[in-house]
């Protein structure tokens, strides 16, 4: 079988910081935080995040901070609690969240909570459950949770609860894996995993699996490795895991990897990304594979850095 | 910036280029439809427009941009350059606007800057879609304005972002702002209600599976009179009956479906909401079993029937009481849910057939089928008892293999539990 090819995976997030000249890279330039979010942690969990310089990353994380409070997702752009979460998580990551003035950072967080406990995106209001677990999670690792109204935020979280056990953006909306780790995630965080129906809902999750062992994120789309995350972290939140075949799905993360230049795609011979590296490295700890650092279901950070921040006071 | 002087390319070009792009799109405020095409493809389109090489202008407007019939087709060559000016003019120019709004500037300067941030950021988003800041930009000079009209324009140029990049999901969130904004300040508007709900199928045609653009058509049932939401049902199935691996759709119609379900949670709903709601039901019921049958092995089919077959036991085969029995809770076996499940099992018998042709979707279809029955026995734990009696040991026995061939743990935990309820 096919091995995981670290060192190469490794020189590809390297690179891929240095080579901005695609257009790819340039219609991507607007979520670099997120992106540098998606490469460090994968190198983090490949025990390789000292070959990146801290201070340069650090640096530049601060020039996205926004007076607001709030993070953009470069610098000059506007505030978004998408950005803000991941600026979050590097510093996190780097054991430098002291940099941050917490007070005002956690209130630009809480301050986009509306009345019915639904949180929005930015100023301009769009709700979605996606910005709900960002603030918990968020809040969370900041330890400001009580910040916000929690009890309201559950509430909203399980009145996007379908029939199929799954959860949408809003009330209503469509199943979707992604959003599903997002409500269980918050949930998980907030202690509240017993408004999940955990058998309907393991259900679901565990009919994303095809016969080549690769995960979709919602019926009848074609498997994709970033689900490998959103799909399994769900389940194990849930306690669900062993209903999926884990080892059809190594082989299926690890049959996507390019073997010769390094870099994970979405399916096997197709184009990789940084985005598909990272949710491969990370669906392959919470695997459990050999050589990779264990990662945080809910908080999407490795375990070590979860539990630094949890038992510093 | 530190990127000038590379190549022939002096800066006045670039600039040049980026001029010529925003001069196409104010000179051609109709254009419908924008995509990014390779420049081998520009000799082809010239050659079916009509035009011979010869008389063909050799400036490099020509060979960056193609605009004809109000389709306007951007060289691949140009993206990257493009880009990354527009998005410099576009920053430097909000940055700008931002401070003379900050420092109360005479207004004709604030003007000036205005159009310039909107005349930028429509070229931003034209090649980047998602990049938030230009549309939040737009957000806070429209929020300014009150004519209806700036709001329809808005609404073109996203649809026109959209005939391009019909997942971004940056663009129809500026559609529900837009919308939003047109609904708190003029009336709720119904028909561009409608031309959305059309926008979205358009979109879903060249677009498959499009979760963000039918979130976009759910999002729209709020807005929704019960005469719209009928029509949308009925408008709608066309289109899903053509596209039977679409999910999305058919949860819009599960949206739809819950809506006409709504008055009958309140009390005080009449006889007749219910036998019309009962109605549809029946139907949806009837068609997607037609469905099923005709398209072999279609999961969104068989997932439409667990939302259809549940709620239907749960409002409709219970005589005793108006409120609905939430899931879980046990429902009464009466006449009407008999004959239903009756008739389940057989489709349920008549789909674990598999016949040599086509084997890999009747294996599929067997597998949906025995889920299906498995899922509603999860709720129904009473059902348990009427598949052993109906099918006998040794039928049940292959359904439940089916399912074990593929997801062995959850049998396994499923048949430990609800064996156990019954
Ligand atoms: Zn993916």
């Amino acid at each position: 079988m096919v091995q995981l090819v670290a060192d190469k995976h490794v020189r590809y997030i390297l690179m891929a910081e240095k080579k901005k000249e695609s257009f790819e890279s340039v219609v991507m330039d607007h979520l670099r935080m997120n992106g540098a979010y998606w490469g460090l942690t994968a190198l983090d969990l490949l025990e390789k995040l000292g070959s990146v310089s801290k201070d340069e990353v650090v640096s530049w994380v601060m020039t996205c901070y926004h007076e607001s409070g709030g993070f953009a997702g470069n610098t000059g752009h506007d505030p978004h609690i998408l950005y803000t979460l991941s600026a979050v998580q590097i510093l996190a990551l780097f054991d430098k969240l002291d940099i941050l003035d917490v007070g005002k950072v956690s209130s630009y967080v809480a301050g986009l909570q509306n009345e019915d406990g639904s949180f929005s995106g930015d100023i301009w209001g769009e709700i979605d459950t996606r910005f709900s677990y960002i603030a918990i999670c968020c809040l969370s690792i900041l330890k400001c949770l009580d910040k916000i109204n929690v009890k309201k935020a559950v509430d909203y979280i399980v009145s996007c609860k379908n029939l199929d056990g799954g959860f949408g953006c809003t009330p209503g909306a469509e199943s979707h894996a992604g959003q599903i780790f997002c409500c269980v995630g918050a949930l998980a965080i907030t202690g509240n995993l017993h408004h999940v129906d955990k058998d309907l809902l393991g259900w679901w999750l565990c009919e994303r699996q095809g016969k080549t062992g690769g995960l979709n994120g919602r019926p009848e789309k074609l498997p994709d490795v970033c689900y490998s995350w959103w799909v399994l972290s769900s389940l194990i939140m849930i306690d669900r895991v062993h209903w999926i075949d884990k080892a059809k799905l190594v082989k299926f993360i690890l049959d996507c990897q390019d073997l010769d230049n390094g870099g994970i795609s979405d399916r096997p011979d197709d184009a990789v990304d940084i985005f598909h590296t990272y949710f491969g490295v990370a669906g392959l700890s919470l695997l459990e594979y050999h050589g990779v650092k264990a990662i945080d279901p809910a908080y999407a950070l490795p375990v070590d850095v979860i539990n630094r921040i949890i038992f510093t006071k | 910036m530190g990127k000038m002087g590379e190549g022939s390319c002096s800066e006045e070009d670039l600039f040049d280029l980026l001029n010529q792009f925003e001069h196409i799109l104010e000179s051609d405020p109709l254009i419908d439809e924008v995509g990014f095409i390779h420049p081998s493809q520009f000799t082809l389109l010239n050659k079916e427009a009509g035009f011979s090489s010869e008389v063909q202008p050799d400036n490099r407007t020509w060979r960056s941009f193609w605009n004809q019939d109000h389709k306007l087709g951007i060289s691949t060559d140009v993206l990257i350059r493009l880009c990354k000016d527009a998005k410099h003019v576009f920053l430097t120019a909000f940055e700008a606007y931002k401070c003379d709004v900050k420092a109360c500037s005479e207004s004709c300067s604030i003007c000036t800057l205005e159009s310039e941030v909107m005349k930028h950021s429509q070229s931003v988003l034209m090649l980047s879609s998602d990049f938030g800041t230009a549309w939040n930009a737009r957000k806070l000079i429209l929020s300014k304005k009150d004519q209806p009209c700036a709001f329809t324009e808005e609404l073109r140029l996203s649809r026109l972002i959209l005939s391009n990049c019909p997942k971004s999901e940056a663009t129809w969130s500026h559609r529900r702002w837009i919308i939003k904004m047109m609904a708190q300040r003029f009336s709720t508007p119904q028909e561009i209600i409608t031309k959305e709900s059309e926008l979205v199928e358009a979109v879903g045609e060249r677009s498959k599976m499009n979760y963000r653009a039918w979130y976009h058509r759910c999002w729209l049932v709020s807005y929704m009179t019960i005469e719209q939401v009928l029509q949308e049902l009925n408008k709608s199935k066309r289109w899903a009956g053509l596209h039977v691996a679409d999910s999305s759709c058919f949860h819009y119609r599960r949206r739809l479906m819950l809506k006409i379900l709504e008055p009958l949670n309140v009390k005080g709903s009449t006889a007749y909401d219910k036998t019309e709601a009962h109605k549809i039901w029946m139907e949806e019921l009837d068609w997607n079993k037609e469905l099923v049958e005709r398209y072999v092995g279609r999961e969104a089919l068989w997932l439409h029937r667990r939302f259809l077959s549940l709620n239907w036991i749960m409002y409709f085969a219970c005589n005793h009481s108006d409120v609905p029995s939430e899931t879980g809770q046990s429902i009464i076996m009466n006449e009407e849910t008999v004959n239903f499940i009756d008739n389940e099992i057989l489709l349920l018998e008549s789909s674990m057939t598999i016949p040599d042709t086509k084997f890999e979707d009747f294996q599929a279809q067997a597998l949906h089928a025995a889920a299906y029955m498995l899922w509603l026995t999860k709720h129904i734990p009473e059902l348990w008892r009427m598949l052993e009696e109906k099918l006998g040991t040794e039928k049940l026995k292959c359904v439940l293999s089916t399912i074990a061939q593929e997801r062995s743990s959850l049998l396994h935990h499923l048949v430990n539990h609800t064996v156990n309820l019954a």
